[in-house]
């Protein structure tokens, strides 16, 4: 894991939090205020109160569980990707399981938070978010490599119908460098390991994955487009 | 929309119609058109003289001849005209009359005086036909025109309008007489038709229309209904056991053969061609009957002997080399006996059939009135042949064929028809049949699914429970028991609940679709395990290699292997000071299964005293574990440390449970 000193100064992040348990939220909170380089901007209780503060100044990391008790976090994180655009969002888990954090990720998420965490290991990972880069666990990654072949195989046929997508389409395919991160991580290899097997820096590696999430992102939408126009649900 | 396509394509469907009925009906028109004029340019001529003279043999007509030069012994007769059998006409005064007796020869003079308007341009003479068995020679105002039937009879003499060009010469008188010479026998009598001078314009149309209703027609259908009957004859070479469709060529055949004669220009005389014509009848008749009887399925047995006795009997006997029966042109008086004998079978075929027939085949009623009028129409030429009706009239035994073909080729439709909508019909009830099957098949389908997916379920429950009783069950009972009696630290039952997580994240983990890859659960494992290496002086060497793919590997044996390891790491953190664990993966030289070897550098331990002892519950629970996925583990210890292997088996002998 990236240590304190791989991370370049930077003003205070501000971390906003949407969490319905009061417990989580305020260890989350104290982590954060214990941290000198962070700073606790808002905090919400619901999806209502969530969406509210959106209208608020921008974060620069936003935690969201997804089970809030009037609805689910994932309406919280679409809307953030529009309202905050520059704001990195991470969805907060107890598993980490792939059901969730695909949808997060794929919804506009660039990271996950698991709550059994250590304190100290939550405030890396929010620095590590902040800074660029994302986790990643095997199952996701397998998860991740599988969307990206099924894409591949369903927008390949459309792509000459629909030559205004080729920009997107493009963003929706893995470099080389890319898979063989994704790879690595579904033998079991840490960052740390792989960075060395690559000959890059852990941070690095991190911050490939954030750009595989984005990709995902697009493929994701990319697919739901390509289902609608297959649907009749949008023209061609 | 669609109805508005079905009202265009009937319509269009009658516009063809409409348009391929008028071509013909245009045809027919063009074909004989002119009939009109034939008042204004032609000349009817229907008053006729004539008389006889006896010679003793047939000679060549004379190129000029002047009826002023014949006996003044003129007989008036309206044309058409059968003329009477003079019983003994004057001899001709020659010198070959000396010798007559041997075979006499009547010469027949027929003098018909033109009068009246002739129209301009070249003329031409038409007749319906000059009824006799001799020669024939036409002399135009004296001088020879026209010649027919110079050897006698032929068998199509009866069925062939007269009709030839009158050469005129420039400055010739215009035409006063027409006179024709018929030599023949003295017992058979001479029948003439009305003459017709005019343009060839004008009369064509009516000499056409004759030509072609007499001839051409009955003609063209009897090939037609031949050619069916080669049809009908490849149908049976592909379906030997129904015999109708042999029949059928076996009638269109003998049909065929029958009506030759009003067709080929051979001479009359008593020979095979003679003996076939006259039998053909009654053969037809039995090919008819034999017909009829498969249609109404009655034996009618005596009728069947009687016909056939007298078919063979009449075809045997007339034998040209035997010569027993006679056959026409023989004048005696058996021919006669022997087509009354024939219209009788036929009447006889026509009233048995229709009794057999009636209210139990449609067909063979149809087969019967088609006999009926085949019979009639017989008896009409037997009318005309002997002079009963003016010679002017029609010989419709040639359309004999026409009806038998329209009969057959009746039954024949009704039977394509009826084939089609029993296909139709079949294909409908089977794409009906197919429907219900696969619906059938469906339903047990979704009843199949749905048992599966309830035995998936409970076993799946059951799986979860007992994994829940031992382990986050058991765990959690243990930090009860001890927040309950106390002394316990705070920081211990902690250590129970994060165990209790980890336990429930392994349980998640087994469910998470690894896709049969081993190597992604101990990755998931790892990535599970890694915050408790951080922290610890430990060091993890993950010395992993790709491994081939364990197709058994679903999420209940997921959850045995993801404990096993688990267990093992678990043992090495609790029980050694190793500060170094290196995992890694193999597959078999012998590619039948793959390990995984955890080995720690700590100080060992005794494996047997270990197995034996109540401590090693977790042990015996790693070999259990292992036996559920028909595995095994092992371990190898000493100072230096331990090792332990867990092997697994590529296919599983039996299906998972």
């Amino acid at each position: 894991m990236p240590s304190i000193s791989d991370i370049p100064a930077l003003p205070a992040i501000h971390v906003a939090i949407v969490e319905d348990d009061p417990g989580f939220r305020d260890a989350l909170s104290k982590a954060v205020q214990a941290s000198p380089d962070m700073q606790l901007a808002s905090m919400a209780g619901t999806r209502a109160e969530g969406l509210a503060m959106l209208q608020g100044p921008p974060a620069d990391v936003l935690l969201v569980d997804l089970g809030l008790p009037d609805g689910s976090g994932i309406d919280v994180i679409v809307a953030a990707v529009a309202q905050w655009p520059s704001c990195n969002i991470m969805v907060s888990t107890t598993f980490g399981d792939e059901t969730h954090v695909m949808r997060s990720i794929e919804a506009g998420a660039a990271g996950y938070l698991l709550k059994d965490s250590s304190p100290a290991k939550m405030i890396d990972e929010i620095r590590s978010l902040a800074s660029g880069g994302s986790p990643i666990s095997p199952i996701i990654a397998r998860q991740v490599l599988a969307r990206f072949r099924g894409a591949a195989a369903t927008t390949a046929p459309a792509a000459p119908a629909a030559p205004g997508t080729a920009g997107a389409d493009q963003g929706a395919i893995l470099s080389v460098r890319e898979k063989e991160v994704l790879d690595y991580i579904t033998r079991g290899f840490t960052a740390q390991e792989i960075a060395r097997l690559m000959q890059l820096s852990p941070f690095t590696v991190r911050t490939f994955v954030r750009r595989i999430y984005s990709k995902l992102k697009v493929t994701s939408k990319t697919e739901a487009i390509y289902e609608a126009r297959t649907l009749g649900l949008l023209p061609d | 929309m669609l109805r508005m396509k079905i009202f265009s394509s009937r319509l269009f469907a009658n516009a063809l119609f409409t348009v391929s009925v008028m071509l013909l009906v245009a045809v027919g028109a063009w074909y004989v058109q002119g009939d009109g004029e034939a008042a204004s340019a032609s000349l009817h001529l229907t008053q006729a003289d004539w008389q006889d003279a006896d010679g003793h043999s047939f000679s060549a007509p004379v190129p000029v001849m002047n009826s002023r030069d014949l006996p003044s012994r003129w007989q008036h007769a309206a044309l058409p005209s059968a003329l009477p059998l003079a019983p003994s006409p004057p001899s001709l005064p020659s010198p070959e009359s000396a010798t007559a007796g041997e075979k006499a020869v009547r010469t027949t003079w027929i003098k018909v005086p033109v009068t009246g308007a002739l129209p301009a341009g070249p003329l031409v003479l038409y007749g319906i036909r000059i009824k006799t068995d001799g020669t024939v020679a036409v002399y135009a105002n004296g001088r020879l025109a026209y010649r027919t039937q110079q050897r006698g009879q032929l068998w199509n003499s009866l069925f062939t309008p007269l009709w030839f060009t009158l050469d005129q010469h420039d400055g010739a008188e215009p035409l006063k007489e027409i006179l024709i010479r018929v030599e023949h026998a003295p017992e058979t009598p001479v029948g003439l038709s009305s003459l017709w001078v005019g343009t060839a314009e004008a009369l064509r149309g009516r000499y056409y229309l004759r030509q072609w209703l007499q001839r051409e027609l009955p003609a063209t259908l009897s090939a037609a209904f031949m050619v069916v009957g080669i049809f009908a004859l490849f149908v049976w070479f592909r379906r030997r056991h129904e015999m109708r469709y042999l029949l059928f060529f076996n009638l269109a055949a003998v049909s065929f053969v029958g009506h030759l004669h009003y067709y080929v220009s051979l001479p009359i005389v008593t020979d095979w061609f003679a003996w076939l014509t006259a039998n053909a009848l009654l053969w037809l008749l039995t090919v008819v009957h034999l017909f009829l009887r498969q249609l109404h399925g009655r034996p009618l047995t005596w009728l069947t002997c009687t016909l056939v006795g007298v078919t063979l009997a009449a075809s045997v006997l007339s034998i040209p080399v035997l010569g027993i029966l006679p056959v026409y042109p023989s004048t005696s008086l058996l021919v006669p006996f022997m087509y009354a004998v024939t219209v009788l079978m036929g009447v006889l075929v026509c009233t048995m059939g229709a009794k057999a027939s009636w209210r139990r085949s449609r067909e063979g009623m149809l087969l019967t009135i088609g006999v009926g009028v085949a019979v009639l129409l017989g008896m009409s030429d037997w009318l005309l042949h002997n002079n009963v009706v003016n010679p002017e009239g029609w010989f419709l035994g040639a359309y004999t064929n026409a009806v038998t073909f329209a009969m057959f080729g009746g039954l024949m439709y009704r039977r394509y028809i009826d084939a089609i909508t029993e296909v139709e019909q079949i294909n409908a009830s089977l794409a009906q049949r197919l429907q219900a099957r696969e619906a059938e098949l469906e339903i047990s389908h979704r009843l199949l699914r749905e048992a599966a997916l309830r035995q998936t379920i409970s076993e799946e429950r059951q799986r979860l429970m007992q994994d829940m009783h031992d382990g986050l069950g058991s765990s959690l009972i243990s930090a009860i028991r001890s927040v309950e009696h106390g002394g316990v630290s705070d920081a211990k039952v902690s250590q129970i609940l994060k165990d209790c997580l980890d336990d429930l994240k392994l349980t998640i983990d087994s469910m998470e679709p690894v896709e049969a890859d081993l190597l992604l659960l101990l990755a998931t494992l790892r990535f599970r395990l890694e915050p408790r290496f951080e922290g610890s002086n430990i060091t993890l060497i993950w010395d992993v290699q790709e491994l081939p793919t364990l197709v058994w590997l679903e999420p209940s044996s997921a959850l045995h292997i993801l404990r096993i390891v688990q267990e093992s790491i678990a043992n090495i953190l609790r029980h050694t000071r190793a500060d170094r664990i290196r995992v890694s993966t193999a597959r078999d030289e012998d590619g039948g299964g793959v390990s995984v070897t955890i080995e720690d550098n700590g100080q060992g331990f005794d494996i047997g005293k270990a197995l034996d002892s109540a401590a090693g519950r977790g042990l015996h629970n790693q070999q259990r574990r292992a036996k559920a996925v028909d595995g095994r583990v092992s371990w190898s210890s000493d100072a230096g440390g331990t090792r332990f292997t867990l092997w697994l088996p590529l296919v599983r002998k039996i299906a998972a449970v």
